[in-house]
């Protein structure tokens, strides 16, 4: 019993660094009033060309790759919505189903496979997990230092409440949504690039396979602080570990439960957990209104 | 007219754009008389062979990739009426493919499971696929309106439950086919012949009643939302709820409505996959097309009829992506086209803003 | 010394300013004065930097000076207080004060160094604000100090209040200006926007009018009266539209509503009776309860508490039961409540009544019905430009309330309820609006009329509800108005 516990804990400490990294960069973009639903996007960027570059390069230089892809991605998110204030959901969405196809053809056309790419070498483990399991930990406390106690962090926060009022402080709107959707994009790609070189040591072509969604509730569900988000990601985690947990160390399990039930159990769950959770009254309230200067 | 002209001008400058940038892509990697080659195989594959028709006459070098593109047409216009119809009252559908999928199980079981005569078997898998599809978007139209969860996430959850429960659950486990003989067949029985959708082109093409029954409902559409109170009343929770509210329309009974009639065109479109194509819920479905609803319905600027405009277009460019790996182009090229055209079509507002500034600067000239 | 000279900005077709020429000498207090539109807003907002000119310069002490940003106009001693206060709410004092020039040690934010220097700012300069208290907890007349605060902690040496008694007691804007008189006199220079005649002539040593983009006069109060300003505000030949009508027929009907105890969020124990054809005002600070009554009386929220329309007991109402018994309602944010910006005119026209003919035939909508109607009401309310198929948002502010009026009035109602009818409009606008007013009640209709602005409602009302903390503090009929009373009664002080 106590090794299930045990073997439990150890494979949520595997799987929550993905969700964990881009619940907390959703964060930062959504508290500075951009929504990120393109972060499932973001992440398979990571994902795909830390993978990718990780066969040509070592694999932690890899890893900072993918992150400079997901905030590439972020980039034209940020473009979309800041300068040319596009609907937000509707440029994140975009983004996906880009990211979407781009992942599924290049996978196919680049190396003749419709599944994965070819192994990496993973990142040599500390103490038995990934260092990005150990980083996972340190990224929410310094992302909720930076936006509690810092300038910048009290600008964010205001310029997702009223930009107005960050404006005629004579703080750019833009420059500072921007870095704000630039991070955030960074953290999925890290979010990304965990997946393919931490969790796995490989791209598979369903990456990240809704999780980005997952990381996006995680942050309503923690009530859009850094700290929240990640405990909520962890939550969620926990139930992605469950479900693999489960099917492995319990086959009896199997004769009762079907898998396919097993596997929807992490997604059920996030739902669960949101229905209950209530209306989002925590949502900075500049969130999704695009920054018009002329409208007073 | 000339107000609808204008508003597709985005979408239709988009396309271009997408179309000029791939091909220019292929031309710089694989040699631009390669490229030609490629995107004319691309073009007779969806639109019709003609210049072999024009040698040898035989029409099934016409008919057969029109054929292809409107049954991938049929499929994609379903599912982007499903997403357009969602964004008629302020809702984003993403959870088309989930729909589908329910639909699709749906009417495999009872196009195999249950007996009736031809014309009432079809209707009858029609009408519950398309509740089956109703009923799951019933889920998060709900968590919407009484719990404020954003739709865009609780249907997307519900997509991954879907795909958990139906293809590694059902169609493998109870729903799963004997093995007859050698064979090991994989996904569900085969349905029978009298819930299938009759071929409309003979053995010439898999085009079937689905295409009729897509255009049918992109025009239904259509004329519900521009004609009808009811349609007014959507577009009005839409745009501004608050105001609708004050009108006096019921916010949440329109949104429920809307959510519902998306999941039964997704769940539709499911049915067509099963009954005019498939025959039966396979393994994986494959493409997905439930996602490409999306792009249709964002590239046809949320009107149905743009909606099948859009999806007759990418429909044949599918079906003609297969001819263009004899020429070295991978054959999910096509989309690659369409999400950079999607990606353009979002930067719409981009063209919008554009288009506007210069009507100002030319009203502050005048 | 700030001089503006030759300023001109257009937005699209619009000229906000026209070849304007203005000088602010130090210590002095400036009132800029105009009518909605006029272009004093868009005049001091060149010279904080929120918008560019495109032809003129700004000088200070002669030197011409590029203001791009509000953080340039700052530096250089300039700051502005706007009509929409520009504070974070879920912020502290200190947090907003100091917000953009934040005091830090070792790379965090030192809020106690902020703290501290927040509260020395509101010492020095007469102001007690708790500095640690979040702002949506404060009332209006003290997040209005913070405003200035902000301002003032910058070390600005010209202070532009842009309109900043609109919604203040009469007893909170007198603290203001003698405040800001104080400032004044020890060297701040204070620019008044302002569209309120007898406080300008009060505070201000210097006058200046503006019309439609242009400055057509400047005097010094001495030398003027308020007529006089007026005229030079609306120009020659308008100064019968004067903004106030004259005083109302009586002709006060039966009963056609009655509250109980009424109770709804803000709203905590009101009576009342509504009577056919008297316009009943509401006057009170914002967020006393006024607008939750406006809300419950048009079906928009729920309450407890007893209401009775035209006899009938309703315990719940519902927006569109609310229609159907003759209740009108012109809400205060038209954009998000009245209209649908994204829809066209005739599509706005129909909302609310877009079921029934004309605008509809069974479940199908008819288009010609509907724009015949339409014509006919553009027509009649000269709602301009008369074309149905524009996008209401096309419209300016005072075009789209003429429409949302001229809609509600066609349903013939039997009771009107008008939230701030006549904010942010022209003076021709406004005089329209108000006319309808005059003629619903003439016409028999009830009305009752909520506006922060305290002039309004005691130049339209036959009778005075005052509001405090969603209890009525005071009611009087017209011939009993004294502005004091009323003043008191809003701040909740139940002297003799």
């Amino acid at each position: 019993m106590l090794e299930l516990v045990a073997a439990l804990f150890s494979s949520v400490l595997d799987a929550a660094p993905p969700l964990v990294f881009a619940a907390v960069g959703a964060t930062l973009s959504e508290r500075a009033g951009v929504v990120n639903v393109g972060v499932e996007g973001m992440m398979r960027a990571g994902a795909f060309v830390a993978a990718v570059a990780a066969l040509a390069m070592p694999t932690p230089l890899g890893v900072l790759v993918g992150m400079a892809a997901g905030a590439a991605v972020a980039f034209v998110h940020a473009w979309l919505c800041i300068r040319w204030r596009s609907d937000q959901v509707v440029s994140g969405m975009a983004l996906n189903l880009v990211m979407l196809a781009a992942g599924t053809f290049l996978l196919e056309a680049v190396f003749d496979s419709p599944n994965a790419t070819p192994s990496i070498a993973q990142l040599p483990k500390w103490l038995g997990h990934s260092p990005l399991t150990w980083l996972a930990f340190v990224v929410p406390v310094v992302a909720h230092v930076a936006v509690t106690r810092t300038a910048w962090g009290l600008r964010l926060r205001a310029v997702g409440e009223k930009p107005q009022a960050v404006a005629v402080m004579g703080v750019r709107v833009s420059r500072l949504r921007f870095s704000a959707v630039l991070l955030s994009g960074a953290l999925a790609g890290l979010g990304g690039a965990a997946l393919s070189t931490a969790t796995l040591d490989r791209f598979e072509h369903h990456m990240p396979s809704g999780l980005g969604f997952m990381a996006v509730a995680a942050m309503v569900f923690g009530r859009w602080t850094p700290l929240g988000a990640a405990g909520a990601a962890t939550f969620f985690a926990f139930g992605k570990a469950l479900s693999i947990g489960l099917a492995s160390s319990a086959p009896a399990l199997l004769t009762v439960v079907p898998q396919g039930a097993l596997l929807a159990l992490p997604y059920a769950l996030t739902l669960v957990v949101l229905a209950v959770s209530g209306k989002k009254s925590a949502a900075p309230a500049a969130l999704g209104q695009p920054y018009d200067p002329e409208l007073r | 007219m000339r107000e609808a002209l204008r508003r597709a001008l985005p979408s239709v400058l988009a396309i271009v754009a997408s179309l000029a940038a791939c091909f220019v892509a292929v031309g710089l990697t694989r040699g631009f008389g390669t490229a030609v080659d490629a995107f004319a195989a691309m073009l007779w594959g969806a639109f019709g062979d003609w210049p072999r028709f024009f040698d040898d006459g035989g029409s099934g070098a016409v008919l057969r990739p029109l054929g292809e593109a409107g049954t991938k047409a049929a499929l994609l216009t379903f599912t982007g009426l499903s997403v357009a119809v969602a964004f008629r009252v302020g809702l984003f559908n993403i959870g088309a493919q989930g729909q589908l999928m329910v639909g699709a199980v749906v009417a495999a079981v009872v196009g195999a499971q249950v007996e009736l005569p031809g014309v009432l078997h079809v209707a009858v898998c029609l009408g519950t696929a398309a509740a089956a599809g109703a009923l799951y978007a019933l889920g998060p139209a709900l968590l919407k309106r009484h719990r404020g969860v954003h739709e865009v996430i609780s249907t997307i959850m519900l997509n991954w439950v879907a795909v958990s429960l139906v293809e590694n659950w059902l169609v493998v486990g109870p729903l799963r086919a004997s093995a007859s003989g050698d064979n090991s067949i994989s996904g569900t029985a085969q349905v029978h012949p009298s819930a299938e959708l009759p071929r409309l082109l003979g053995d010439t093409s898999r085009l079937n009643l689905g295409f009729v029954l897509a255009l049918v409902a992109a025009a239904v559409t259509w004329w519900f939302l521009a004609r009808l109170k009811r349609g007014y009343e959507w577009r009005a929770v839409g745009l501004n709820p608050e105001a609708a509210r004050a009108a006096g329309i019921d916010v949440g009974r329109s949104v429920v409505h809307a959510m519902c009639l998306a999941g039964a065109f997704a769940g539709l479109a499911g049915a067509v996959l099963v009954l005019g194509t498939e025959l039966k819920y396979p393994a994986t479905l494959g493409a997905p097309y439930g996602f490409d609803g999306i792009a249709m319905a964002l590239i046809g600027g949320g009107h149905p009829l743009g909606v099948l405009g859009s999806a007759l277009f990418f429909g044949g460019l599918r079906a003609g992506g297969t001819r263009m790996q004899l020429f070295g182009v991978h054959k999910s090229f096509p989309e690659l086209i369409q999400g950079l055209a999607l990606l353009l079509v979002a930067a719409r507002y981009v063209w919008d803003r554009l288009l506007a500034r210069l009507a100002k600067k030319e009203a502050a000239r005048a | 010394m700030i001089e503006l000279a030759h300023i001109s900005k257009r937005f699209g077709a619009v000229a906000a300013l026209d070849d304007v020429s203005l000088r602010i000498e130090p210590g002095e207090r400036l009132a800029l004065i105009g009518e909605n539109g006029a272009g004093k807003s868009s005049l001091m907002n060149v010279l904080y930097g929120l918008y560019h000119p495109d032809a003129g310069e700004v000088r200070f002490d002669g030197r011409p000076v590029k203001v791009r940003t509000p953080a340039e106009a700052l530096a250089r001693g300039v700051g502005m207080v706007h009509q929409h206060f520009t504070l974070v709410p879920t912020l502290t004092v200190a947090e907003n004060v100091v917000l953009g020039a934040e005091p830090s040690r070792g790379g965090l934010l030192d809020l106690d160094a902020a703290v501290a220097q927040v509260q020395a700012s509101c010492r020095r300069f007469g102001f007690s604000v708790d500095a640690r208290a979040r702002v949506d907890s404060l009332t209006v007349g003290s997040q209005q100090k913070v405003e200035i605060v902000k301002a003032l902690h910058r070390g600005v040496k010209t202070l532009i209040l842009d309109e900043p008694t609109a919604v203040l007691t009469p007893q909170e804007a007198d603290e203001l200006f003698s405040v800001t008189r104080a400032l004044s006199e020890s060297g701040l220079a204070v620019v008044l926007i302002s569209h309120k005649l007898k406080e300008v002539l009060a505070f201000a040593t210097r006058l200046a009018v503006m019309r439609r983009g242009r400055k057509v006069a400047e005097v010094a109060p001495k030398d003027t009266t308020a007529e006089a300003l007026a005229a030079l505000m609306v120009g020659e030949g308008n100064a019968s539209d004067s903004p106030l009508p004259g005083p109302l027929p009586a002709g006060r009907g039966e009963v056609v509503l009655r509250a109980e105890r009424l109770a709804a969020d803000k709203l905590h124990d009101v009576s009342f009776s509504l009577h056919a054809g008297e316009v009943l005002g509401i006057a009170g600070v914002d967020g006393n309860g006024q607008r939750e009554l406006a809300e419950v009386l048009t079906g928009l929220r729920a309450f407890t508490g007893t209401l009775e329309l035209f006899g009938r007991r309703c315990a719940a109402l519902s927006p569109g039961e609310a229609r159907g018994l003759g209740v009108a309602h012109v809400p205060e944010d038209r954009l998000r409540r009245a209209v649908v910006a994204d829809m066209t005119v005739e599509e706005n026209v129909a909302l609310g009544r877009h079921g029934a003919p004309p605008f509809a035939k069974g479940p199908l909508i008819d288009f010609a019905g509907r724009r015949a109607r339409t014509a006919q009401l553009l027509d009649a309310h000269d709602v301009r430009p008369r074309d149905g198929t524009l996008r209401v948002g096309a419209l300016s502010g005072g075009n789209q309330q003429k429409l949302v009026v001229a809609r509600e009035l066609d349903a013939q109602p039997k009771v009107l309820v008008v939230v701030q009818p006549t904010r942010g409009l022209d003076i021709a606008a406004v005089a329209a609006v108000r006319a309808r007013i005059h003629d619903e009640r003439a016409r028999g209709c009830a009305v009752l009329l909520v506006s922060l602005d305290l002039d309004e409602v005691l130049a339209l009302s036959d009778r005075v509800l005052v509001f405090f903390e969603g209890r009525v503090t005071a009611e009087l009929d017209r011939a009993a108005f004294d502005e004091r009373l009323i003043g008191r009664r809003m701040l909740g002080v139940a002297d003799a």
